[in-house]
């Protein structure tokens, strides 16, 4: 599972940056500046394209905020095809990312991942990943079984 | 004589479509995913070497970034770049995917120097890959030159004292085809500079070295032996081949690669309008063994039928039962132009007319449609290689040069 994405820090307003404390996710990498967002971070968030506006939101369910939401921070591209998130209000959206991350291994992304945004019960917007079986290439590179689905772009 | 050598290539041609690269520690990713092919500056101070496996990369390098190899961009680059040499030097030889031999000429008033420097700029310019170009009297020099003032350098020296001054800081083990045991030929005798062995005597260089070691000494002092080839000579071997990605001990998933490799390799010999006399085939195992089995052909042949009649059996002595393998290659010897070939006794001239049929066939198929869209059904053991679309064009698929 790609566990977390970077973006060069230029490409994040300052307001996003000032209200969700992003300064605290910048890493430095060959003197350019970059937000990473972690999974395994306190509080997990994913920056998502929504209606033309970049947002900065919840990623997954993974402290259990909600009972109605999956305990995850991943769907698979056949649950999100077969309907289940249809009942759950939720809105296919794009997350921006510059390079995804997976097992130690920092990955060049493109465009971006597809991901689904669903309300919980409080009315928090929550992103989920949305993943497909790896491909022989992404299954060595990284060792995993499932990779991000990546907007016009396969790895 | 000059050198041109990308620096760090195929991070270079990732940079020139993704300036998000640009001054960050970047891996090339080949075989498949599994080991770095390529690193750049940045990740090479880190300690990632050429090959490591991307498990070690990682550990040495957790910033690095890791993209997946695209030769058929790295050639296009590749060609780009014999282009602007060519406009500089009316004779190139295209030795390697980012490096070039070429005749330095220079007129009106301008130095080698001037050469080295338009070269080098002109390429950064319009192509942007950094390259270092070196010039000398010889190959051997000029090489040396170039490798020495990596990366984005252009250094001409001609003068015989700076020759001089350059050698005699220059371990012997910076020779191309000098290391390991070579150079522990040379210790003894005091031969530890490139200067030392310039200035060492022709016959004793001979006796340690053979005779590709007395070309280097008269290349080392500034007399040319190696010329520079414009076109690639015929081939006397041609080979298809390489890493797995993952290892295998299955026999079907081995005889489907040897499908594959064959395929390959009958593409090539079809372009070249020759027929194997001999096939080889090779198979690397994990515990560091070498497998091997070859079998003559009764006449040369670039049928698919008849190649794999061939192979089978050597696959079979070159397999080791349990033994997980890791590369496979394929080597076709004895090449003897197509249409000269002698016909065999008992090969009917009906099968052989079909077989040229069906083989036409699939070239033309696969040249309007993409390569393999017409391939033995044998390969379908092999459905993520034929799906991933970087798998369709390999390195060694780059005709023309003269390396490998």
């Amino acid at each position: 599972m790609c566990v977390g994405i970077a973006l060069a820090w230029s490409e994040l307003p300052t307001d996003l940056i000032r209200r969700h404390n992003l300064e605290r996710r910048v890493h430095d990498r060959g003197g350019e500046r970059e937000v990473r967002f972690l999974y395994r971070d306190r509080q997990p968030r994913l920056p998502i394209w929504r209606d033309g506006r970049l947002q900065i939101v919840r990623w997954g369910n993974g402290r259990d905020q909600s009972r109605l939401l999956p305990p995850t921070g991943w769907t698979w591209q056949a649950t999100v095809e077969d309907g289940y998130w249809r009942n759950l209000d939720a809105v296919l959206v794009d997350i921006p990312a510059a390079l995804g991350f997976e097992r130690g291994v920092w990955f060049r992304i493109r465009q971006g991942i597809r991901g689904v945004l669903v309300p919980d019960e409080h009315g928090v917007a929550v992103a989920y990943m949305i993943c497909e079986p790896s491909s022989h290439y992404y299954q060595i590179m990284t060792r995993s079984s499932r990779m991000p689905i990546l907007i016009e772009e396969r790895i | 004589m000059g050198h041109l050598d990308a620096d760090c290539f195929y991070v270079s041609a990732e940079r020139v479509r993704d300036a998000f690269l640009v001054d960050k520690p970047v891996g090339v990713l080949g075989n498949q995913g599994a080991c770095v092919i390529a690193k750049s500056y940045e990740m090479k101070a880190a300690g990632v070497k050429t090959a490591d496996p991307i498990w070690e990369a990682l550990v040495k390098c957790p910033d690095g970034i890791y993209v997946k190899r695209d030769f058929r961009w790295y050639e296009v680059l590749s060609r780009l770049m014999r282009d602007l040499v060519h406009e500089l030097s009316p004779r190139v030889e295209y030795y390697s995917i980012d490096e070039f031999f070429f005749q330095a000429e220079v007129r009106g008033g301008r130095t080698f120097q001037d050469l080295a420097e338009a070269m080098r700029d002109r390429i950064w310019e319009r192509i942007g890959v950094p390259v270092t170009v070196g010039i000398a009297r010889t190959r051997t020099l000029a090489k040396l030159i170039s490798d020495a003032a990596k990366p984005h350098g252009a250094l001409a020296v001609i003068d015989e004292d700076e020759v001089e001054q350059f050698l005699a800081v220059q371990p012997v083990t910076e020779i191309t085809g000098v290391a390991g045991r070579r150079a522990a030929r040379l210790a003894p005798w005091g031969i530890a500079t490139c200067l030392d062995l310039a200035r060492a005597d022709r016959r004793l260089v001979r006796k340690l070295l053979t005779a590709a070691g007395e070309t280097l000494w008269w290349e080392l002092n500034g007399e040319p032996v190696q010329a520079i080839h414009s076109r690639r000579p015929a081939h006397k071997a041609l080979s298809r081949g390489g890493s797995f990605g993952e290892s295998t001990a299955d026999p079907m998933v081995l005889y489907a690669w040897l499908v594959r490799n064959l395929e390959r390799l009958i593409e090539e010999l079809r372009f070249h309008d020759v027929a194997a006399g001999r096939l080889t085939v090779m198979v690397q195992y994990k515990t560091g063994h070498t497998g091997a089995g070859g079998k003559s052909l009764v006449v040369p042949s670039d049928r698919f039928d008849v190649l794999l009649e061939t192979a089978r059996p050597c696959l079979r002595q070159a397999w080791m039962r349990g033994v997980q393998a890791t590369h496979m290659h394929l080597i076709a010897e004895n090449l003897a132009p197509r249409g000269q070939c002698a016909l065999a006794l008992f090969d009917p001239p009906s099968q052989r007319i079909q077989a040229e049929a069906v083989a036409r066939v699939k070239e033309q198929i696969n040249d309007r449609h993409g390569r393999f869209t017409l391939r033995s059904a044998a390969t379908l053991y092999l459905p993520s290689i034929y799906r991933d679309t970087a798998n369709a064009y390999d390195i060694c698929d780059i005709r023309g040069k003269i390396c490998f």
